[in-house]
């Protein structure tokens, strides 16, 4: 199987701050792959190396066979991203911010694509109102569907759960469960384990900008092991090193 | 109350020093210093060919006008809580969930503003000429009034500005009314022939010392101003509000352009936000009519089509900061999940910039018309318009999506008063020789597109700014 994500000892750091420390991953086509990790382990500051929008201070790394560094746009023209925060341009309206995205990504037609989001994610009494004066929540379905409206072979989530209620959390967890039956690729980091179990194919845990752990979670079940114990032990255990 | 007065100041020192580093910032103000101790040297060199009195009418219109543009609080009013410095300007947003009242988080907002400006422009300008004033045997009594009389002509600006810019928030019928009214007690003093310098205290004060007149100014500023936080409504208006898709048709009117769906939502933006009329008022007309003002003071000085090409370089240098409109209120942020990089971002602000030079140059326009010199109007409009983009060229290569914010590292400020400098001197001496040698200035057109080309390389190499 072809490798969608290659990252060979990509580091970043800010200052003093190592954010992210000589990480090297691999990420195959057709996996669901959660990056974990407690509160400033770098989760972020991956995805954002990942997607160009930041650059790395060492190592390499390349998705869907383009450098990050060297082709960063190119990169961002081929995946799906939800940054962490979310902040769709305020003045626009949803439906607006749909079709300057789709412009800007050159999708001709979108007009019924975006019908069939604001369905599904259960939005389209918000379709008319401006990106400033939506909640949260419904930011969030609103940088769901910028993400996932051309189709993209890859997406990064930062977070993809966070903000929606639990119809919301059970829809698009199906949502991306179903998309990597498709042959694609998704890539989320997140804080809620019992959901990487029940949808990931792979993990990886960081610590302190180090990669502690990366496998498949099959290998976890096999050894009758459960994603939230091993994440805490593993984790406790760097921690008092 | 005043815990959160100095974290704001404590903050925007950050936001500026984070950007390009404390001493960069910390500089600023003994640049401002430098130029005006530097400068004061030259006043008896200039004073043979200008009177010093219009010389100091220039340094305070000078003030005044920054006044005006730091002062449109009341047109940004929420917005600007939420959106200057992009999410970096956390503190007057998060200050909400704290025991304070919006209205007071906002007056702390527009007097840290006040204070903050003060000490970089205000301040370090005066007592440049203070301590210069030996040198050039001007009493100190008289150079330390000019530090009263500057802060003055800015508080006058300032509060001036806020004053109506609330208003316009508040009622248009009323502010319009208001100009109205201003208008004819302009007409009427200049059509009785009276002095002025009466519509503008702070200077008649420095021509003259006099109690009352301190006092009154200092009442005007005060009503100025509490009327205007009274005024000033935290909450912003309306609910949830629908629209209709303006997108779709602003795209294919703008297919021209390149990136064109970036520059439909610029204009999008403009237009919502309410910045495209208040800041065309408050940041450009405005501004220009107090510049008409006080060059028809110095009038007697100058050939008659020369004030017309003054003007017009001076429209072209104010007009070049339209850039920051289109720049302030928009981060990264929203871009950094799509393909599209700084580069591409920087052609976008600049076609919208390109959009928005109609205004200078219908303004430019009209005011040949008016001022009787209608065959020089081409030239005139040329020359503006070609000083705008030379000069947003110089500020986009230095300062990238970030002018409003960059312009206080000394290096950027300094590079750019020079290039600016330059070429607005010898494109205003020329004028001044001919007036249709001022249609040379499209040769600006050159050096601006080479300026472009550097800032795309230059920004496209660097993280965007760390919001
Ligand atoms: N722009 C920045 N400037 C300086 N330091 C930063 C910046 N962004 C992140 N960091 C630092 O890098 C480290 C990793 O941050 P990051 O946001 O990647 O963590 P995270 O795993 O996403 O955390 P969380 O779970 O809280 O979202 C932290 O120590 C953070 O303080
Ligand atoms: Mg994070």
């Amino acid at each position: 199987m072809t490798r969608v994500i290659e990252a060979c000892d990509l580091s970043k750091a800010y200052g003093d701050v190592q954010a992210v420390d000589h990480v090297t991953l691999a990420v195959k086509e057709g996996a669901l792959f959660g990056l974990l990790g407690p509160n400033g382990s770098g989760k972020t500051t991956m995805i954002r190396m990942l997607t160009g929008q930041t650059r790395p201070t060492g190592g390499e790394a390349s998705v869907l066979g383009i450098d990050v560094v060297k082709d960063p746009v190119g990169v961002r023209k081929r995946v799906g991203i939800i940054p962490e925060q979310e902040t769709p341009p305020s003045f626009l309206t949803a439906i607006e911010y749909l079709k300057f995205v789709a412009a800007v990504r050159k999708i001709p037609d979108i007009g019924k694509k975006a019908d069939w989001w604001f369905d599904f994610l259960d939005f389209a009494d918000k379709k008319d109102v401006l990106c400033k004066d939506l909640s949260r929540g419904t930011r969030q379905k609103l940088m769901f569907t910028q993400a996932f409206i051309h189709e993209p072979a890859l997406a990064l989530i930062d977070e993809p759960l966070i903000n929606f209620d639990p119809i919301m959390q059970d829809l698009v967890k199906d949502y991306l469960a179903d998309y990597v039956k498709k042959g694609r690729t998704i890539f989320i980091s997140t804080h809620i384990l019992e959901v990487a179990e029940e949808i990931c194919s792979e993990f990886a845990i960081l610590h302190k900008g180090k990669l502690l752990h990366a496998g498949p979670i099959a290998e976890l079940k096999e050894r009758g092991e459960h994603l939230p114990a091993f994440f805490l032990s593993l984790v406790r255990k760097d921690h008092h090193v | 109350m005043f815990e959160l007065f100095t974290s704001m100041v404590r903050e925007e020192w950050r936001v500026h020093s984070t950007m390009f580093g404390s001493l960069s910032f910390a500089l600023f103000p003994f640049l401002i210093f430098g130029i005006a101790f530097m400068g004061s040297f030259l006043i008896p060199l200039v004073a043979k060919t200008l009177p010093v009195g219009n010389l100091s009418i220039i340094v305070h219109a000078n003030y005044l006008m920054l006044g005006l543009m730091v002062g449109g609080f009341g047109m940004l009013g929420n917005e600007v809580m939420n959106r200057r410095f992009g999410q970096a300007s956390l503190l007057a947003y998060s200050a909400r969930s704290l025991p304070l009242s919006e209205r007071n988080i906002f007056a702390n907002f527009v007097v840290k503003d006040t204070v903050y400006y003060f000490f970089l422009w205000v301040f370090p300008f005066a007592f440049g000429y203070i301590l210069a004033s030996p040198f050039i045997h001007v009493p100190l009594a008289s150079a330390l009034f000019l530090l009263l009389t500057l802060t003055l002509s800015f508080l006058f600006g300032l509060c001036g500005v806020f004053f109506l810019s609330t208003v316009y928030a508040w009622s248009k019928p009323i502010f319009w009314l208001f100009l109205l009214l201003l208008g004819i007690g302009f007409g009427g003093i200049m059509a009785t022939g009276m002095n002025p310098a009466l519509l503008f205290p702070p200077l008649l004060l420095h021509d003259e010392f006099s109690w009352t007149n301190l006092l009154l100014s200092c009442i005007v500023l005060a009503c100025l101003f509490i009327v205007s936080l009274r005024l000033f409504n935290p909450e912003s208006v309306g609910s949830e509000k629908k629209y209709k898709d303006s997108f779709t048709p602003l795209l294919q009117r703008l297919s021209a352009l390149p990136n064109s769906p970036l520059a439909a939502k610029d204009m999008i933006d403009l237009y919502r936000s309410g910045s495209m009329i208040g800041q065309t008022i408050f940041s450009f007309i405005v501004p220009l009519v107090v510049i008409w003002f006080f060059l028809s003071l110095l009038g007697r000085f100058f050939p008659p089509h020369a004030l017309l090409f003054l003007y017009a370089v001076t429209t072209g240098v104010i007009a070049s900061t339209m850039y920051t409109w289109v720049t302030m209120f928009d981060n990264f942020g929203p871009y950094a999940c799509l393909p599209v990089a700084v580069s591409t971002l920087i052609t976008s602000k600049l076609a919208t910039f390109t959009i928005l030079q109609i205004i200078p140059a219908v303004f430019i326009a009209v005011v040949a018309g008016l001022s009787g010199e209608a065959a020089y109007l081409i030239p005139a409009v040329v020359l503006g318009i070609a000083v705008s983009f030379y000069a947003v060229s110089i500020m986009a290569w230095l300062c990238g999506l970030s002018p409003d914010v960059l312009v206080y590292d000394v290096k950027v400020l300094f590079v750019y008063l020079i290039l600016v400098g330059i070429v607005i001197t010898v494109f205003s001496a020329v004028s001044f020789l001919n007036p249709y040698y001022a249609l040379g200035a499209v040769i600006l057109a050159v050096p601006a597109w080479i300026f472009v080309q550097k800032a795309k390389v230059r920004w496209d190499a660097v993280d965007p700014a760390g919001f």
